[in-house]
């Protein structure tokens, strides 16, 4: 037990905010390289040696293997939050850091509190300031992006994708493919984006027409979307293509004969064909004449074997089946015979595809080679091989259920990797886009204190609308979308500052003013860093934006209030017109999501000091899990709720140590 | 207690392309391979530091996989080239030093790397329209019905492996025999959508080139006193199996088998094998092949009885054999063979080939399976030699998508570029906001400046490349020295369709048809389909290597 006192008190790191700042501006020296229109990808390798290839801002920081505890906390939270959306982990780290650097300044102008020294000091009022930052996120910002940020955005409604694909000029088509496009320009270089933003289109297209929502659809498509690619390098990125069908990634095992007859019947096997006579730890007795088994030869147990495997083979071929898909490898005999009946077998079919195959043709497995029912047989419209690549493979089409496939070509592995992976983060995306019901947690939370603050709202900037003046709760339409290219930010910074100042006037509180001239101010970093290399177009870009909302009255296509009024669309159009399309377009609710995570991952790094000596107390055994970054974010949550409780533990506790 | 081992942090490398030992690696391997470019290039012997065989080769796909570096950077170069090269067997060096000498001439022109990386995706969209429509001076459309378009293309490929050591009749030799064979994998009358045959190629050692031949039908290596039946009845049924018959039972399971020592299942299990064996016999089976081994008793059986005997056939072999003789592979041992899974063979002979005593199976109609053998003095020369046949028939097959061909010998890099420089001076497209005008003419010349070089790396003997003003195709002058080492004469431009006595008038350009003359066909070809993706996947790989701005190295 000493042992282990020893290294509890080796582990104690007090961590100033100066350090935390450091850190987080070290990470973001790295994410600047490849941020924005100027940034470009970095190059790395596993320690496989495997390499890979990225923009995505996730793969570069946890590539960097960090030992800094703080740091591995904020790549946590980076990776945490876009394995959700899919998108904005380098805008995270930017934010996070001019946030924190914004934070650090207004700390150490504070007057210092007497008994504490003044490191101290700064760590309260950076805790107290974070702290009320995400309160302040929790509650208002909501309102204020639906208010003054949305109403200039346009709403793209979930037809779209099939409208995309049979009216090419369809305006809302266009803007899918920009709003992937512009995703895409963050993730891969320059050029092909829109080539692959079409292609995009042209697979969620095909799926949309088979479900009913579209963010179930996209669920599909991210649940499965490692069985609906494959990637075949050696090729440029302009054959990359749609193709009808599922391909299982396997070549058949049996010579693939041409099935004129259609439809084609499949079958999945999980089994073996033929059945093993012994399982491991079997044993079986041979020559003994009185035991169980009479037998003096093998030779009659592994004729029963070809024998059951005849006999399978036998009903499978009255059940009409010439495609069997395998899970395992099965015996040189099964393949002789299924080719002698005229089936083309695929052995080694990966799990995943399996379950997809299953899932789309709606028929169970064979498990039981004995119980081979007519429910486990599906039909197929065509089952042939294709050759992508140096790899032959098979491609199934199901005939109640047209899937389809994505061929990702790319010069090298590491080019369609990335390929890949920048179209997985792109449905997710558009999942968070397009996701219903996400508000609705938040409204009822803050229900309470709405009705306070929404009229502090209306009353300084929205005097003119009524509609929102009656309304109680704002939600934002799912697939609210707003020129890209730091609108956003400019909105928010504007509506922000606006806030602040009717907040001062109408004596809300002091500390309110803060909060939103901090968060306005880290907000201005983004369209920074984008315009760096022409701050012309910076000053520009701003000009344009806030000209625009002092003089246009608010369009309110995008709300919709708690009792379902929704406004005429057709409105909602005329705003957008006045921005420049170029620079694409991005989702609202991605970044509102965004700026909660930084947010909250901010009071991490504010109260980081107080929480490792918190940690020190626990048992024993609990320490050596603490090396895990992941571990200090989960107890982190749980003490959440009583950090003061546990400061004062901490301080009792320490005494008691040093006793 | 199990301790986690601490990894180490990554190793990081901030801008690859402004690092002075990066730079140094990509531009040694760019003339490593630029020597090897070319019917004239220079060697290059492999071999690992403690010893080992030695290859010797100029082929970019040998070449490549063995220049692995320590620098990722360099290796996301060299893989996807190497790609490129898997998929179409040809133009791996020119993707390889077109890419490096793109990547090295935007360095060097200091251009912002966005500007750079925008304006070469034109300028490559604009080569391959070019390149794709009908009125392009640089292609050749390929008669299919003649083979001399076929040899020439073929030659093209044989003749720049100098690793090879071919003299000029035994490179037009081989070339025959790659368009023989060739042809010889296309079905002649069958309906619907064609597949092609095979080719197997065995390799013979010691014996002159001279010797190498294309036979229809398959060669399958036998045992030295090899017994074969009286030619009694053609068409020989013969039986494929794909089970191992050396009396052991593997698909029994994971258990354990506990045997009384009274008991002998060896002579059990033999005793069910001859039964199959009389079996075959009773059904007048002349040949027996087996994937895997077989009972040697069972052998002595089948050749008593008259059977040919073949075992050991590898897995690679089974689908020719399959399609030659429409057998069925058999795997039961319990069961009689099914009168079905019987195939037929038209004809059956032992050649010998050097050391090499091979059986030799014909089909009974007509099939797409040939057999190549190719003979060479030693092991290193062979099979350089087979890797070349290799590309050639993969070449050859391309054409059959696509039958046109591109001028060889440089003139095609030296056309585009002219036109390319020219299209450039005339018509600047809106590139947006992140390229200007200026930017765009000076990546173009960049771009002008790489093509040229790749096509100045085919002269390795001191000479000098020039370009004639008029079709822009080129020519060398050469130096005194190697004046007698040039195959094509010295009075000729790259690709052979010119001659130097024409007078050149402007630089007009597109220039004059060059077809108009019928009988002007040019003697060096490149491959239409495989030179078109090399061009893309160049510039896509130096547009990704320029656009890497950081490097991060797990060292763990």
């Amino acid at each position: 037990l000493k042992k282990y006192k020893l290294e509890v008190m080796l582990s104690v790191k007090h961590l100033h905010l100066k350090h935390a700042l450091q850190t987080v501006c070290t990470l973001e020296a790295v994410i600047l390289r490849s941020f924005g229109p100027e940034g470009g990808q970095v190059l790395f390798t596993r320690d496989t040696g495997q390499a890979m290839l990225s923009c995505s801002g996730t793969q570069i920081l946890k590539a960097l293997r960090l030992e800094h505890p703080l740091a591995r906390m904020v790549v946590e939270c980076v990776w945490k939050h876009s394995a959700v959306t899919g998108d904005g982990s380098k805008t995270f780290v930017l934010l996070l850091a001019s946030i924190l650097r914004l934070i650090h300044a207004a700390a150490s102008k504070a007057p210092g509190v007497s008994q504490w020294s003044t490191e101290a000091a700064e760590a309260a009022t950076a805790r107290h300031l974070a702290d009320k930052l995400l309160a302040f996120a929790m509650t208002e910002l909501d309102d204020l992006i639906c208010v003054s940020v949305a109403p200039h955005g346009f709403c793209v409604s979930s037809e779209d994708f099939t409208t995309k694909t049979q009216l090419p000029s369809c305006p809302n088509g266009f803007c899918v493919q920009a709003l992937l496009s512009s995703f895409f320009h963050t993730r891969l270089d320059y050029v092909h984006c829109d080539f692959l933003s079409g292609l995009a289109c042209e697979l969620l297209g095909h799926w949309k027409f088979q479900n009913d929502t579209l963010s179930f659809a996209l669920q599909f498509l991210n649940d499965n979307f490692p069985a609906l690619h494959t990637q075949v390098s050696g090729f440029p990125v302009s054959s990359s293509h749609v193709i009808e069908g599922q391909v299982i990634h396997r070549d058949f095992a049996t010579p693939c004969l041409q099935v004129n007859n259609q439809p084609v019947k499949a079958v999945v096997v999980t089994e073996y064909l033929q059945p093993k006579l012994l399982r491991r730890g079997d044993m079986l007795d041979l020559g003994c004449g009185g035991r169980v088994t009479g037998e003096k030869s093998i030779i009659p147990f592994s004729a029963w074997t070809e024998r059951s495997l005849e006999s399978v083979i036998a009903t499978l071929q009255s059940l009409g089946v010439s495609v069997l898909l395998c899970a395992v490898k099965q015996s040189a005999a099964a393949l002789a015979l299924a080719a002698q009946a005229e089936m083309c077998l695929v052995e080694c079919v990966s799990e995943e595809e399996l379950s997809l195959f299953v899932r789309l043709s709606g028929v169970a497995p064979i498990s039981d080679c004995w119980m081979i029912q007519p429910e486990n047989v599906a039909t197929l419209t065509f089952c042939k091989p294709i050759q992508l690549g140096a790899h032959r493979y098979a491609d199934n089409l199901i005939t109640s259920f047209k899937p389809c496939s994505l061929v990702i070509c790319g010069s090298g592995e590491v080019q369609t990797e990335q390929y890949a992976s920048a179209f997985q983060d792109a449905i997710r995306m558009l999942f968070t886009t397009w996701e219903p019901t996400r508000m609705t947690e938040t409204t009822a939370l803050k229900k309470p204190v709405q009705s306070h603050q929404c009229t502090s709202l209306n009353a300084h900037n929205l005097t003119e609308d009524t509609v929102c003046r009656s309304s109680d709760v704002y939600v934002l339409k799912p697939g609210c979308v707003i020129p890209a290219g730091g609108t956003f930010e400019f909105l928010l910074h504007h509506a922000l500052l606006q806030h602040g100042r009717s907040c001062s006037a109408s004596n809300y509180t002091n500390t309110g003013v803060g909060v939103s001239q901090i968060l306005a101010d880290a907000l201005l970093t983004v369209p920074r860093q984008i315009y760096s290399h022409n701050l012309k177009s910076f000053l520009q870009t701003q000009t344009r934006v806030t000209s625009f909302t002092s003089n246009q009255p608010h369009h309110f296509m995008l709300l919709k209030n708690a009792r379902g009024t929704t406004e005429d669309p057709e409105k909602g159009d005329e705003p957008s017109k006045l921005f420049t399309l170029d620079s694409g377009l991005e989702s609202v609710s991605c970044k509102h999501q965004l700026l909660l995570a930084v947010l909250q991952c901010l009071t991490i790094c504010c109260v980081d000091s107080l929480f490792i000596r918190a940690l020190i107390f626990k048992p024993a055994a609990y320490l050596y899990s603490f090396y895990e970054s992941k571990i200090y974010v989960r107890c982190f949550s749980l003490f959440r709720s009583s950090i003061m409780a546990a400061v004062k533990i901490t301080h009792c506790l320490l005494h008691l140590v040093l006793v | 207690m199990s301790r986690l081992v601490k990894k180490s942090p990554s190793v990081c490398t901030d801008l690859p392309l402004d690092n002075a030992d990066i730079c140094n690696k990509l531009r040694l391997m760019r003339e490593l391979l630029g020597s090897c470019y070319g019917p004239t290039g220079r060697l290059k012997q492999i071999h690992n530091n403690i010893g080992g065989r030695v290859v010797t080769t100029s082929s970019s796909s040998v070449l490549l996989p063995a220049i692995a570096s320590s620098e990722p950077f360099v290796n996301l170069i060299r893989t996807s080239i190497l790609h490129h090269v898997r998929r179409f067997g040809d133009c791996g060096l020119f993707a390889a030093i077109f890419c490096l000498s793109l990547v090295e001439q935007a360095k060097q022109s200091g251009l912002r790397a966005k500007a750079v990386i925008r304006s070469n995706e034109h300028l490559a969209s604009l080569c391959t329209d070019y390149l794709k429509q009908g009125g392009c001076g640089c292609k050749v459309k390929l008669d299919l019905c003649s083979g001399r378009d076929l040899v020439a293309l073929a030659r093209s490929v044989v003749s720049s492996k100098p690793a090879c050591v071919l003299t000029e009749p035994e490179c037009v030799h081989i070339s025959r025999l790659a368009v023989r064979a060739f042809l010889l994998t296309v079905p002649c009358d069958t309906p619907g959508s064609v597949s092609l045959g095979q080719t197997v190629r065995v390799s013979v050692e010691g014996l002159p080139v001279t010797h190498s031949a294309v036979v229809p039908g398959l060669l399958v290596d036998t045992a030295e006193d090899v017994y074969l039946s009286q030619p009694c009845s053609l068409p020989h049924p013969l039986v494929l199996f794909s089970a191992s018959l050396a009396g052991d039972l593997s698909e029994l399971g994971d258990g354990l088998i506990e045997v009384h020592p009274r008991v002998d299942s060896d002579s059990q299990v033999l005793s069910q094998l001859l039964e199959l064996g009389n079996q075959v016999v009773r059904d007048g089976v002349k040949v027996f092949v087996c994937q895997k081994v077989i009972h040697p008793v069972l052998q002595l059986y089948l050749t008593s009885h008259g059977v040919t005997v073949v075992e050991r056939l590898g897995v690679t072999l089974m689908e020719p054999l399959i399609q030659l003789t429409g057998a069925q592979p058999v795997a039961t041992l319990h069961s009689a063979v099914q009168p079905t899974a019987y195939g037929q063979v038209g004809g059956l002979s032992v050649r010998r080939f050097g050391s090499k005593t091979m059986l030799h199976l014909q089909a009974c109609g007509e099939s797409a399976i040939c057999t190549i053998i190719l003979c060479h003095r030693n092991e290193t020369m062979l099979n350089e030699l087979k890797v070349t046949c290799q590309k050639a028939e993969h070449v050859l097959r391309l054409a059959l998508r696509e039958p046109s061909a591109l001028r060889g010998g440089g003139c095609t890099e030296t056309h585009l570029a002219a036109y390319v420089r020219r299209q450039s001076k005339s018509e600047v497209p809106a590139l947006g906001r992140g390229c200007s005008q200026t930017e765009y003419l000076r990546a173009a010349e960049a771009f002008c400046r790489s093509l040229e070089s790749v096509a100045r790396s085919l002269e390795h003997d001191g000479g000098t490349s020039t370009i004639d003003p008029t079709h822009a195709h080129r020519w060398t002058r050469p130096s005194d020295v190697a004046t007698e080492r040039r195959g094509v004469g010295a009075g000729c431009c790259g690709c052979g369709s010119l001659d130097g006595r024409e007078t050149w008038t402007s630089a007009e350009f597109p220039p004059a048809d060059l077809l108009r003359d019928a009988s002007v066909q040019p003697g060096v070809l490149d491959s239409f389909t495989a030179k078109l993706n090399a061009l893309q996947v160049a510039v896509e790989t130096a547009n990704l290597a320029l656009d890497v701005r950081y490097v991060i190295r797990d060292v763990n």
